[in-house]
């Protein structure tokens, strides 16, 4: 909290200066204090766009907003919060605090909330996020955005449904928290809760691409792959700029396992994307040739996209290609060697928050851990946890870097056969297709046979457009086949001869 | 599309994906006028177990805990108290004027605010400006390794 005398101060300058601050526009709307009309009008539109999921427009009036601003420290943290660029969020955040004794107590305590979640500073991240939310009940926009990032940051569905809920109660009308809501409920797996908020979006934005968008999505994580491209197509109907719905259909795809299709999609999506973008979803199709098997195709694709992101000075999905190629490589020392490549990229000097770089290392060392004990070499397996194990204790709280290590604490455990201890961490890593592969065994090993079954459905169900996904649940769906036909006289074909 | 979906752009594995466990982290919380920065897990036990009444300003201990059926007591049953419920139960008969049983986190946190001495347990993600933030065994909730977290 800023100092009072700082806010008397604050607020002397405005009256002196004659500058109008801007108090909320509406009884449930957010408190927007900047000196500048062309800011405030800009900010409010980004919100509004953002809403409606129109990002690269949304970041534009943000930007607009703190040109037209440059003290506006709303402006700089919420453009942190949702830019694509890393270099932008720094700097973002830098001015966001530089500018904090400017805004009004709501704004300081977002501003609060945003920069210390951004370091991993959590528990005063929390604090300024619930004050906020205690001070200003009637605020749809603030509980919005505490929905989004307890859902995106923190993985508490059910918390941010709590609040995408209360934005509902408070604007029946506000769109995108049906949306949001909608896949907290799917990922909760209570399908029909969300395709209820669903249709209820669609219903409130029947003009707009994105509805149809989440349709498609939420039907593909159920497993409804042509109902997803049905409402991909009908997205591009509605808009067919949105490159969003362009680049499901090319997940869908690759999900259904016709990757030149994919690939083909795909190129449609990359061709109008933001340069983080472009990078991002060439990843994606670098995956499809392992999709089909493809390695040497999977090579080279994924050393273009290590190329483009290093032009871009994007290392950390650099450091991503390296690590994707490491994880189908035949042989240990071509793997060992790219998780290397990957790690040296993460030592230079970058302009990447160094959050993301920490992020990055983790999924690395994580994977080397997993590597080496593939391998045999307990040695590196070991060395590289306790590399593992002094990041996390540098990055506290942070969700990503703690799921790294539990995946490879889990992976160590399992292979020393202490079965339940690999439970216990490999719980915590519940998302990771390795991870829930791993699971699977430890429980059985450690005779939680209805576990591992439950799991097992849950894998084989798992349908997300990831390379862990491409290498463990095809195959994971192949070996459940066999063993059902084995165990199922019905699926026997030997069993009509009987 | 959510506006969550851009951030897999730079948080790669980010759980924006697939469905995953969601670990709760219990916050041990006191009045913001305590001093105590921090405790063991030996220490915290101590107190919850009300083996130790007096925080070291000489002011006496009050806890403030939740219905021992609530998923945050049972984290702690088992991790502070390595008690069977009905054994705890028990204790907390035998010195009901050291603790205050609440019925919500609101009333809770309430309750730890206003009064003196007062330590309480509450979900991380329910914490506010008004109270303190032990750390326990030198780590705050949510920093790898925090001794206070079950699912």
């Amino acid at each position: 909290m800023r100092s009072l005398k700082l806010q008397i101060l604050g607020t002397a300058l405005l009256a002196f200066l004659g500058m109008q601050a801007f108090a909320h526009d509406t009884n449930t709307g957010m408190h927007i204090s900047t000196k500048s009309p062309a800011a405030h009008a800009a900010f409010e539109k980004g919100l509004e766009k953002m809403e409606m999921l129109h990002i690269q427009d949304g970041l534009e009036n943000f930007r607009s907003a703190v040109k037209a601003d440059p003290q506006f420290a709303l402006g700089h943290i919420v453009l942190m919060f949702f830019s694509q660029d890393p270099t932008e969020q720094v700097a973002e955040r830098e001015k966001a605090m530089a500018t904090r004794s400017f805004a009004s107590p709501e704004e300081q305590l977002i501003v609060d909330w945003l920069s210390n979640s951004s370091q991993a500073h959590m528990v005063p991240a929390i604090q300024a996020m619930n004050e906020a939310l205690q001070k200003h009940p009637q605020d749809k926009h603030l509980h919005w955005l505490a929905g989004w990032w307890l859902l995106v940051d923190h993985n508490q569905s059910q918390r941010a449904a709590d609040m995408f809920e209360r934005v509902m109660q408070l604007d029946p009308k506000f769109a995108d928290a049906y949306n949001e809501a909608a896949y907290c409920y799917a990922r909760m797996g209570n399908f029909d809760k969300a395709f209820t908020y669903i249709k209820r979006y669609t219903e409130l934005v029947p003009n707009e691409p994105n509805p149809q968008d989440t349709f498609a999505e939420i039907s593909r994580m159920a497993g409804r792959f042509e109902d997803a491209l049905q409402h991909y197509h009908a997205s591009l109907k509605i808009d067919p700029s949105f490159h969003e719905s362009q680049l499901g259909l090319g997940d869908t795809y690759a999900l259904m396992g016709d990757e030149a299709k994919a690939r083909a999609e795909y190129a449609k999506a990359i061709d109008t994307a933001s340069p983080v973008q472009k990078v991002s979803w060439s990843l994606q199709v670098a995956a499809t040739y392992v999709r089909e098997g493809d390695l040497a195709g999977a090579d080279k694709a994924f050393n273009a996209v290590a190329q483009q992101a290093h032009e871009k000075d994007f290392a950390n999905l650099e450091a991503e290609a390296y690590r994707s190629m490491s994880l189908y490589q035949l042989e240990g020392k071509a793997s060992l060697d790219l998780l290397a490549r990957a790690e040296a990229v993460l030592h230079e000097d970058h302009k990447v928050p160094q959050l993301l770089l920490n992020e990055e290392m983790a999924t690395v060392l994580r994977t080397r851990v997993e590597r080496a004990l593939q391998e045999n070499n307990k040695e590196l397996a070991s060395a590289t946890f306790k590399q593992l194990q002094g990041l996390a204790d540098n990055n506290g709280g942070d969700g990503l870097i703690e799921e790294a290590l539990h995946g490879a604490s889990g992976a160590v455990e399992l292979a020393q056969g202490n079965f339940s201890e690999a439970v216990n961490q490999l719980e915590e890593d519940e998302a990771n297709p390795i991870s829930m592969r791993s699971l699977i065994t430890a429980y059985q090993k450690n005779g939680q046979e209805g576990n591992a079954v439950r799991l097992s459905a849950k894998l084989a169900a798992l349908n997300v457009p990831q390379i862990e996904q491409a290498l463990v649940v095809p195959e994971f769906r192949k070996l459940r086949a066999a063993l059902s036909a084995k165990t199922n006289s019905a699926l026997d074909p030997r069993s009509k001869y009987r | 599309m959510r506006i969550g979906s851009r951030i897999c752009v730079l948080f790669l594995l980010a759980a924006a994906l697939g469905a995953s466990s969601e670990a709760k982290q219990l916050a041990v919380i006191v009045d913001k006028t305590n001093n105590v920065g921090g405790m063991s897990t030996t220490d915290l036990a101590k107190v919850f177990k009300f083996d130790n009444h007096k925080w070291p300003d000489g002011r006496p201990v009050i806890l403030v805990l939740r219905d021992p059926s609530t998923p945050e007591m049972q984290t702690a049953i088992q991790k502070l108290y390595h008690m069977q419920p009905d054994e705890f139960k028990t204790l907390l008969a035998a010195h009901q004027s050291g603790v205050i049983i609440v019925h919500s986190e609101e009333e809770l946190l309430k309750s730890v605010e206003s009064i003196p001495g007062a330590v309480g347990l509450v979900d991380v993600y329910s914490i506010n400006g008004h109270v303190n933030v032990l750390k326990v065994d030198g780590k705050l909730p949510l920093e790898q390794g925090y001794y206070l977290k079950g699912n």
